[in-house]
């Protein structure tokens, strides 16, 4: 352990006070402090006064006999350049979330998968089940009976605002898009107070791959968000292989981190199009979908899958990426590196500019206090992308400019955002693609009973923001908790604060430039 | 800039052929498909309501780009519309979650008849391996379980030409249906 994680430690320590923390132990660049669950809140609170940024709260699997759980709450530390997981064993614990706002859907979602009841958490309905399709008879995780909070009714209130009326939208919409729910408490156009009602969804995932092997249920880490198939299973994967000490091969490393910028790429450029589609400004919409048809195309060339499944597995990868297909993603990329027609388009039009300009504004100090991740923190100027704050794989080794938009938060500036990273995905892949290190494609997965039971982290840079996976894994090789915080998850909040002062009708074109994954975040 | 518009606007080469020579099988069905139903009262217009009841996304991307001008199923007469009033054809993706199961109901129940259901993608097709995923309606999520099902298109997910040609057949179910419709009456 180097002398700065120390002395972070010691900081964080002597808030409680010093010897407090019962374990500490470094494990890749995951940093572990074991706590007592009554020091729990002020750890976590320590970590943040030393610069840390809440990333997201586990639950582990439950001893059935104990009813006890252990609640993981991860920081990233940049400063140290680790991610913090800072964890308790109990049967009762207070809410952070109290005290931190952005944990807030995270101690929900615990709450109803475990039955765990959190002390002073600020909203206690539930999240993930809805009272009119009714509530399981047990907790998924852990199996504690359930038991019904009195009424059917989930209340979703206005401001009280004389003359406001409730405009609902949802679950099903009038456009090819995923079900949600949204509350609008309006005063004539103006929108006064939005809530997002989600995990319509929900598929149980976490749940599912319980008790399989932990190299297989890549299939089920794909369906978790579908145009994010490619960083989820990058980030499960490095749960998994931080948690068998298994390295992965430098090769193995750059293909990983080729496909996941052409996925940013693809799935930036349906973010583009579809703001262009909801001011009604075509003829770029139509133009940014033929781009991100031909980059389908090239994946289904690369991979024989539209959207790049089957490529990662754990250990490295499943395919190469030889010297034929180098050239034909190249070539792709280096139209889109010489191609001025995107910014051209885009700021061509006074009236397109004019109805992205300050609209759905996100100030930093929302965007702090929701810890948010992605393309709309860096719309406000936070420095979020994890490929520069916790690098990982080939991003180690590899620089990449980060696109912030020093201020703005509106729909622009995530729109200059994401248009500036489709050139620079692009020229990182290229770069990438053209000087593959040599290697083997991945490690083998370490023989079964050879490892204790352990647990792992593992984080990527989505095209939406950082995902985070913690994985518990059997000394027999098989999942014991899988929970994942996909960006949508963090930042659909963020979605209900911009549209503040809006006026409906530009709720869609705000909601693009989030572009938000539902299924990612009912999961 | 605009004459570069003007010839982007008015220029093909960016919408695919249709042609039963094509590589792609999708497209050769498509091509067959469209062959056979000059006389169908869906030939130029089968009007589609999609509801999302589970899939992670990649359908629903995939059928933003069957309207994109690639594939352009416009051309076909296949048209997306906003509400399940308008549509002759539910397209479903999967696993149905249970949390989506009445809205996914109310929707098919808004349909006026002769209608169609679609399942679309592996999901929606065979449901998740497993019987009593707590979060799935009817525990596996196969969209056959809670609705009749006319036509399933299978994938993971289909391509857009897929998800085409599986709403070209539920026309021919759907004219089938319109004529019994009128049978009966008489």
């Amino acid at each position: 352990m180097d002398e700065q994680t120390k002395q972070f430690i010691r900081s964080v320590e002597y808030s409680v006070r010093t010897g407090c923390l019962d374990d500490s132990f470094e494990q890749g660049t995951s940093l572990f402090l074991n706590v007592q669950p009554k020091h729990l809140m002020t750890i976590g609170n320590a970590c943040m006064m030393e610069g840390a940024v809440f990333d997201s709260a586990f639950v582990s699997s439950a001893d059935p006999a104990m009813e006890e759980f252990t609640l993981y709450y991860l920081f990233r530390a940049a400063s140290i350049g680790r991610m913090l997981v800072v964890s308790a064993r109990g049967s009762s614990f207070d809410a952070l979330s109290e005290t931190v706002n952005a944990a807030q859907w995270d101690e929900r979602k615990i709450q109803d998968l475990t039955g765990l009841r959190l002390a002073g958490i600020p909203d206690s309905r539930p999240l993930i089940f809805h009272p009119e399709s009714g509530f399981p008879a047990a907790h998924p995780i852990g199996g504690m009976p359930y038991k019904h909070p009195k009424g059917t009714e989930y209340p979703m209130e206005g401001t009280g605002e004389e003359g406001e009326f409730e405009v609902a939208v949802g679950p099903v919409h009038a456009g090819i898009i995923e079900p949600g729910h949204f509350r609008f408490h309006v005063v004539g156009e103006r929108i006064n107070k939005m809530e997002t009602r989600m995990f319509y969804l929900h598929r149980g995932i976490e749940k599912k791959a319980e008790g399989q092997q932990a190299a297989s249920i890549l299939p089920l880490i794909e369906q978790i968000s579908g145009d994010e198939a490619v960083a989820n299973s990058v980030a499960y994967c490095q749960a998994v292989e931080q948690a068998l000490k298994m390295t992965v091969p430098k090769r193995a490393e750059a293909i990983r981190a080729v496909l996941m910028e052409l996925e940013r790429i693809y799935s930036h450029l349906a973010d583009l199009g579809g703001m262009a589609t909801d001011v009604g400004f075509t003829l770029p919409a139509s133009r940014f979908a033929i781009w991100r048809e031909d980059f389908m195309r090239l994946n289904a060339a690369i991979s024989k899958s539209r959207f790049l499944h089957n490529q990662i597995v754990v250990g490295g990868v499943a395919a190469d990426i030889d010297e034929a297909k180098a050239a034909r993603i190249a070539a792709l990329l280096k139209k889109v590196l010489e191609t001025q027609t995107l910014e051209r388009m885009a700021f061509s039009s006074s009236t397109f500019l004019d109805r992205v300009f300050q609209a759905g504004t996100v100030s930093k100090a929302i965007a702090k206090d929701l810890a948010l991740v992605g393309p709309p923190a860096r719309a406000c100027g936070m420095q979020t992308d994890l490929r520069l704050v916790l690098p990982y794989g080939a991003y180690s080794h590899i620089t990449v400019n980060e696109s912030i938009e020093k201020e703005g938060g509106d729909v622009l500036a995530r729109f200059r955002v994401k248009l500036a990273e489709i050139k620079e995905s692009a020229r990182v892949a290229h770069s990438l693609v053209q000087h593959l290190p040599p290697g083997a494609l991945r490690e083998k997965v370490p023989a079964q009973k050879k490892h204790p039971e352990a647990v792992g982290v593992g984080w990527a840079e989505a095209a939406r923001g950082s995902c985070t996976f913690l994985v518990e894994i059997l000394p027999s090789g098989a999942i014991k908790r899988l929970a994942c915080r996909t960006a949508s998850f963090r930042n659909w909040r963020a979605l209900e604060k911009a549209v503040e002062g809006n006026i409906v009708p530009d709720f869609p074109l705000i909601n693009k430039s989030f572009n938000l994954s539902y299924a990612g975040t009912d999961v | 800039m605009l004459l570069e518009n003007l010839r982007y606007i008015f220029d093909r080469r960016y919408t695919d052929k249709v042609s039963a020579k094509s590589d792609d099988p999708a497209i050769r069905e498509v091509a067959q498909l469209l062959k056979g139903r000059s006389h169908s009262p869906f030939a130029r217009s089968i009007h589609v309501r999609m509801v999302d009841a589970g899939s992670p996304n990649d359908v629903e991307l995939e059928e933003g780009l069957m309207m994109s001008p690639r594939v352009d199923a416009e051309r076909f007469g296949v048209h997306f519309v906003a509400s399940p009033r308008h549509a002759d054809v539910l397209l479903v993706t999967g696993p149905v979650a249970k949390n989506m199961h009445i809205a996914l109901i109310k929707t098919y129940e808004a349909m006026a008849e002769p209608r169609a259901v679609v399942a679309a993608g592996d999901g929606a097709c065979f449901g998740w391996e497993g019987k009593d995923n707590y979060a799935l309606a009817a525990g596996t999520g196969k969209v056959e379980d809670v609705l009749h099902v006319d036509v399933k298109v299978p994938g993971n997910p289909p391509t857009p030409y897929q998800l085409l040609a599986g709403i070209l057949k539920a026309g021919s179910v759907l004219a089938k249906k319109s004529e019994e419709h009128h049978h009966h009456k008489k």
